[in-house]
């Protein structure tokens, strides 16, 4: 394996930098550009001025008018007291702290049981990813068949409690919260799975071996001669689990709505309620920059983090 | 590594237990998918795990034919929706691999870019509905809300990232002595690149692009938000499918969750070779 996306600043081809190649590669990255200035840099410009003021779709006037409705930051000091955003944004991580270290654990135990050949190993692999490629939303709609009180989850239940039990999953807080937590599990295990498998199959059989003759045992193999090999990519398999869960939306709205109540809902969750019932997109303008902002200062602070424990 | 016989044992039984327990969901949303009405609305004590008479009628159900049991008949079948995926992911594939693939090339063999790339690991970072505000009044003001145009666009855009770090590791990778050599030979750089580079490249192109196509199959957030009635994808067709009279229609919602399910799973086993590499926007290769 190769450290190729963090280092992608170095320059890669020095010879024959001539000006021809360079005008190349200006024309080469201008699509590229382009479509990113249109995605990112004007909406997000557009979003710090709609979010000065109480503009809404319903108000009738365009949004390029919505300076006759500025409110000079009140969007901003309604979501410091909006009980609702912070519990929401509470959730999602909560959400994360359970989700993200359970999938990790049962991708590295999957990765464990794998990293040995065995008869069917190809096969079985491809089968494990299956909950991976199913689409989101369409997992969510399983999970909610699966949840259902006369559904097979309690029909599951009720064999082994001998007696008919009829919990109604998705109506419960609590419970609510442990299917949606439990769909999410299901499906991006095997991103963990197969992202670990990937490192622990690189680690040198040799220095296994040699390990093995001087007598060292399998947990103390594992402990001091795979997982150092394996910080890389348990780093990246991490980051790439905690951005992902970050967004949680398809599986959870579907489940559950962000309900009973407001018991599953995430940040994404709330944002695009706000959009559809209250239509204050000024405000929800406010909650999305804020978001924005916080996630670009952790993630910058987070690649330079990485960059540097990767290099080492 | 030897271990002993009843380890290997433990090991193959874990492995099984693990799979099909993983294997239920999908299962179930298949066996539901065949299940006439009378199975799959059963609930509790009559809940069957397999279907006992299993038919196509859910599937027919969706495509406009009005069931004898069911009184209920769809005002609007599934073929539009299915047509409204298909159209968005596969022209947002070619967006994001046109601009993608350039771009990547340019970073790779120019280093021409500048902060492009790190602009794209943030494009990722940020939850889309925290972006898609302004574009969901830009998209009304330009016209785009509820057209397969205007959705296949932003799904090019947001997948481009995942197009030009796959293309950039697979440029980096290819050996540079063919440029080189038809270079010398006094071909014109954007010559090589179209006419040696790229055809080169076509498994690569394949791979990322059948890539990008899972990803923008898989969207629900982005066509919920961008499309209203005419050009709805097949996930938010789907919360259509339940009626104040029948309730849940989930034998019709199983069986479209089984089409929209079976394209990224066929594709995706077919490029895994590849997968680790997408996932980590070309940070592993396996």
């Amino acid at each position: 394996m190769t450290m190729a996306a963090l280092d992608a600043n170095t320059p890669v081809m020095e010879h024959e930098d001539t000006r021809d190649s360079r005008r190349l590669g200006l024309w080469l990255t201008f699509p590229a550009q382009i479509l990113v200035l249109f995605i990112a840099v004007f909406p997000i410009l557009m979003q710090v001025y709609i979010s000065l003021t109480d503009w809404s779709p319903l108000d009738g006037i365009g949004w390029w008018q919505a300076h006759e409705l500025w409110n000079s930051f009140a969007n901003y000091s309604d979501l410091m007291a909006d009980d609702r955003f912070w519990s929401a944004l509470w959730r999602t991580v909560l959400v994360m702290a359970i989700c993200v270290p359970c999938e990790f654990l049962l991708g590295l135990g999957l990765a464990i049981l794998f990293v040995d050949d065995f008869p069917g190993r190809r096969f079985l692999y491809s089968v494990l990813l299956i909950p991976m490629m199913v689409v989101p939303a369409v997992a969510g709609y399983m999970f909610f068949m699966l949840f259902q009180s006369g559904g097979p989850v309690n029909d599951i239940l009720s064999f082994f409690y001998g007696a008919p039990v009829t919990i109604a999953w998705l109506s419960d807080p609590d419970l609510a919260f442990f299917a949606v937590i439990v769909s999410d599990i299901w499906q991006w295990t095997p991103l963990m799975f197969l992202i670990l498998l990937a490192g622990m199959v690189g680690v040198p059989e040799d220095q296994l071996r040699a390990a093995t003759l001087l007598g060292a045992s399998w947990a103390t193999r594992f402990r001091t001669i795979v997982l150092p090999r394996m910080k890389t990519i348990i780093i990246i398999a991490l980051a790439i689990r905690v951005i992902e869960n970050f967004k949680v939306f398809d599986n959870f709205y579907i489940m559950t709505g962000g309900g009973p109540g407001v018991a599953t809902e995430t940040i994404s969750i709330y944002i695009y309620k706000v959009t559809q019932q209250e239509l204050i997109w000024g405000y929800v303008a406010a909650v999305a920059l804020v978001i924005l902002i916080a996630l670009s200062v952790v993630s910058a602070l987070a690649i330079k983090r990485m960059s540097r424990e990767v290099s080492q | 590594m030897n271990r002993s016989l009843s380890f290997e044992i433990f090991r193959y039984a874990a492995i099984l237990a693990i799979v099909a327990l993983s294997l239920v969901p999908t299962l179930w949303m298949a066996s539901m998918a065949f299940k006439p009405i009378a199975e799959w609305s059963a609930t509790g004590a009559d809940l069957t795990w397999w279907p006992k008479s299993p038919t196509l009628d859910n599937f027919r159900f969706l495509f406009g034919e009005s069931s004898s049991d069911l009184i209920v008949a769809l005002d609007r079948t599934a073929t539009q929706p299915i047509l409204a995926s298909l159209l968005a992911a596969i022209f947002g594939t070619l967006i994001a691999m046109i601009a993608g693939t350039s771009a990547a090339y340019g970073l790779s063999r120019f280093g021409s870019g500048g902060n492009l790339p790190l602009a794209l690991i943030q494009l990722r970072i940020f939850p889309p509905m925290a972006v898609m505000i302004p574009v969901m009044i830009m998209w009304a003001f330009l016209g785009l809300i509820d057209t397969w145009y205007g959705l296949a666009l932003v799904y090019g855009i947001v997948t481009m990232p995942f197009a030009f770090w796959l293309m950039k590791t697979f440029f980096d990778d290819m050996p540079r002595e063919i440029e080189d050599a038809a270079l010398v030979e006094g071909c014109s750089r954007l010559r090589v690149f179209w006419k040696i580079t790229l055809p080169m490249m076509r498994p690569a192109l394949a791979s990322s692009a059948l890539f990008v196509f899972i990803l923008n199959w898989s969207d629900y957030l982005i066509g919920l938000l961008l499309t209203t009635r005419d050009w709805v994808t097949i996930p938010v067709y789907m919360a259509s499918l339940s009626s104040s009279m029948t309730g849940q229609l989930y034998g019709a919602k199983a069986a479209l969750g089984l089409i929209a399910a079976i394209p990224p799973v066929v594709l995706g086993i077919a490029i895994q070779k590849h997968l680790v590499r997408g996932l980590t926007f070309g940070a592993l290769k396996q």
